[in-house]
């Protein structure tokens, strides 16, 4: 059970990968919020603890819900649907992607021979799913698919520390830290600073400062 | 003392921002000033901790002090910047909570016993200081906050993802307090501490601003206000430096120092090329100032892997650059103030409009480059007969290429400054005596402390960096 949400959790960043439409990659955000929840649930369900409460509050409220409508709501208002120009075509992307993903679980795998604790499905689609994010930060334009990307690269986060979620519970209350930053950015690009000082919300306008 | 420096910010943000007057901001940032200074000697002086997870010890109290003495400093400088400053009461109230805050997660990050902790100490910096890269509320200084939490939130993202590494090798042990890694280091699964490794230095390395990924640092140090600017440069980079010597020496302890070693040399002469390939072609001196941090932490990342007498040499030289570039960046804040200009080629007859701005300037630029006899000559003395007495010739000759270009690129851009003739059809030069003494009294002791620590060191300084390089 476990094992087929991870595999569909992978799936979803190839999707992504792929895509160019920006309301896709809110879909896909939300889904990988509920899948999380569900691993969340599968992994609890014989111990109830407040830790398990919090953690249901951040997957399905705030990476389910909250996140992906906030989204949308900045994108309706800010009128932008598609992203044009990537610096990749979207052919080109889903090879990539899939080329990070063969990396990942390979290296997953070779991990074995060195450490026997390993969970080689949870560490090669979370390592796969933080470089795919990193590469669609670095493959994109536009700011709000950037922000988009880091979400996913911090997903992949959250899904690593679910692996140690009996050994060290700890780590996954620091990992939610990270959501402190979506909302920063969230809230800058909301309440319009960027868009209001920069005409279109695309990384190729911020280039005042270099040498 | 410790509780002291943490409930202090809290309590007077909260104040401030009921009340929202400038001379009260003014007079709160300089007392919290004071009582760091005042803490951080006591610390010194008798080394206590606060419950398990704040400790002084040999390492982190040369950090807290240097923290405490630059913002000592600045927060002097900050009283006439505050004056001349044209910002309502309100951004100005903002302007001082945030400052109080950054300071406030410095001095936690540095006492931090645990990794985890100490993480979200540097995260913290990382959101309490953009405001403050955003004072100006420019497009250029919108454009250098948003790269600077954009890039830095990754880097601590990567970061994050070292500690998970660790903690995947230490699942026995269950537990993220540096003490208990170093004392079970042997235990560890070596695999995943070498795969955490690049991680950390990457991450940590993000904010302490190592090329390749320095990206944000020359933007976010040229944009802020200049107290924010030596803050930035003088403490923020420090902490962050701190977080890795620490996972250094796990690897130190786990035996997989050669492996360390390495990469921190990599990481080091990444970022002199990065500096050195900029700095000579320079066009606005906040930014080489900004290129001439990522040099310094470059040094010190290559002091610290070639070990030895470069230990001592790498602490000598966190000392001096954080004075040296503290006072560098204020200084660079009278011009600017004086000059409304960050262009190099803007700036004419430096030495003829405000004699006391120029020596300093001169001043300053003597002490990072490491002319004798100021300390950094000591330290960049060291690190190359460290490197000469291990037979490593081709990293001293790159080392000492690199300096040669980037002091030679930085002394053209200074006297250039200094020396050239003033053009009267250019615009209008504010009127002199502007300054009161706060504007130059931080920069004139910075450089006089430096300046007897490289004659002769004092006893009490010495045994500070020569316990903190034994880590």
């Amino acid at each position: 059970m476990k094992n087929i949400i991870i595999v569909l959790f992978g799936l979803t960043m190839i999707h992504v990968a792929s895509t160019s439409r920006i309301e896709a990659y809110v879909k896909t955000l939300a889904l990988q919020g509920a899948l999380l929840f569900t691993m969340v649930i599968v992994d609890n369900l014989n111990h109830f603890s407040l830790n398990f409460l919090f953690l249901i509050v951040e997957t399905l409220g705030f990476k389910t819900i909250i996140i992906p409508w906030f989204l949308m709501k900045i994108i309706r208002k800010n009128e932008i649907y598609r992203e044009i120009e990537p610096s990749i075509p979207s052919f080109w992307s889903m090879v990539i992607a899939s080329l990070i993903f063969t990396f990942g679980l390979t290296l997953a795998y070779v991990s074995i021979l060195f450490a026997q604790d390993v969970k080689p499905l949870y560490f090669g689609i979370s390592i796969s799913t933080m470089i795919t994010g990193l590469f669609i930060i670095m493959s994109r334009k536009k700011i709000i698919t950037h922000i988009m990307g880091y979400m996913m690269f911090e997903n992949g986060i959250f899904l690593f520390t679910l692996s140690l979620i009996n050994e060290m519970p700890l780590i996954v209350n620091l990992g939610v830290l990270l959501d402190v930053f979506i909302g920063i950015y969230l809230f800058g690009l909301f309440f319009n600073k960027i868009q209001s000082t920069y005409e279109k919300t695309h990384i190729d306008t911020l280039t005042y400062l270099k040498d | 003392m410790i509780p002291l420096l943490f409930l202090y910010p809290v309590i007077t943000s909260v104040i401030l921002f009921f009340i929202k007057s400038k001379p009260l901001n003014i007079a709160v940032l300089f007392g919290y000033s004071v009582l760091h200074l005042i803490c951080s000697v006591w610390l010194f002086v008798s080394p206590s901790g606060y419950s398990a997870y704040f400790k002084v010890d040999s390492l982190n109290i040369l950090f807290l002090i240097l923290l405490a003495v630059v913002f000592f400093g600045v927060s002097i400088y900050n009283i006439q910047f505050s004056r001349n400053s044209q910002e309502i009461p309100q951004r100005h109230t903002r302007y001082t909570i945030c400052f109080l805050l950054f300071i406030c997660s410095m001095t936690g990050a540095i006492l931090s016993t645990n990794i985890g902790l100490f993480w979200v100490f540097i995260e913290a910096t990382t959101l309490t200081s953009a405001p403050l890269i955003f004072f100006d509320r420019t497009k250029s200084s919108l454009e250098a906050a948003w790269k600077y939490i954009f890039i830095c939130s990754i880097g601590i993202s990567l970061a994050f993802v070292g500690i998970i590494l660790i903690s995947m090798g230490s699942t026995s042990l269950n537990s993220l307090f540096f003490a208990d890694l170093y004392n079970n280091s042997t235990k560890l699964n070596p695999f995943w501490l070498k795969l955490a490794f690049p991680f950390i230095l990457i991450g940590f390395g993000t904010k302490m601003g190592l090329a390749p990924v320095h990206a944000w640092l020359p933007d976010a140090h040229s944009e802020a206000p200049s107290p924010v600017s030596a803050m930035l440069s003088g403490a923020l980079l420090n902490c962050a430096m701190l977080g890795i010597i620490r996972i250094y020496k796990l690897m130190e302890t786990s035996g997989l120092i050669f492996y360390g070693k390495t990469l921190l040399l990599v990481m080091g002469f990444t970022s002199m090329l990065v500096s050195a390939v900029y700095i000579i072609k320079i066009k606005n001196y906040k930014r080489m100032l900004a290129y001439s941090s990522i040099e310094n932490m470059g040094i010190i990342s290559i002091a610290i892997s070639i070990g030895g007498a470069g230990l001592f040499a790498a602490m000598l030289h966190i000392f001096a650059h954080s004075l040296a570039k503290a006072a560098f960046f204020l200084t660079s804040g009278n011009i600017i103030h004086r000059f409304k200009t960050k262009e190099i080629d803007n700036v004419h007859g430096l030495l003829a409009n405000d004699k006391v701005t120029a020596w300093i300037w001169v001043l300053c630029f003597l002490c990072i480059t490491g002319f004798p006899p100021f300390p950094m000559f000591l330290s960049k003395f060291f690190i190359i007969k460290e490197m000469y007495s291990s037979g490593n010739f081709i990293v001293l000759a790159l080392f000492i290429l690199f300096l040669t270009v980037i002091m030679a690129g930085m002394s053209v851009a200074v006297f250039k400054m200094f020396f050239s003739v003033e053009h009267h059809h250019h615009k209008q030069i504010p009127e002199k005596s502007i300054f009161d003494l706060c504007g130059y009294l931080p920069q004139c002791v910075f450089i006089l402390i430096l300046l007897v620590t490289g004659i002769y060191m004092p006893g009490l300084i010495n045994r500070l960096i020569l316990y903190s390089s034994k880590f």
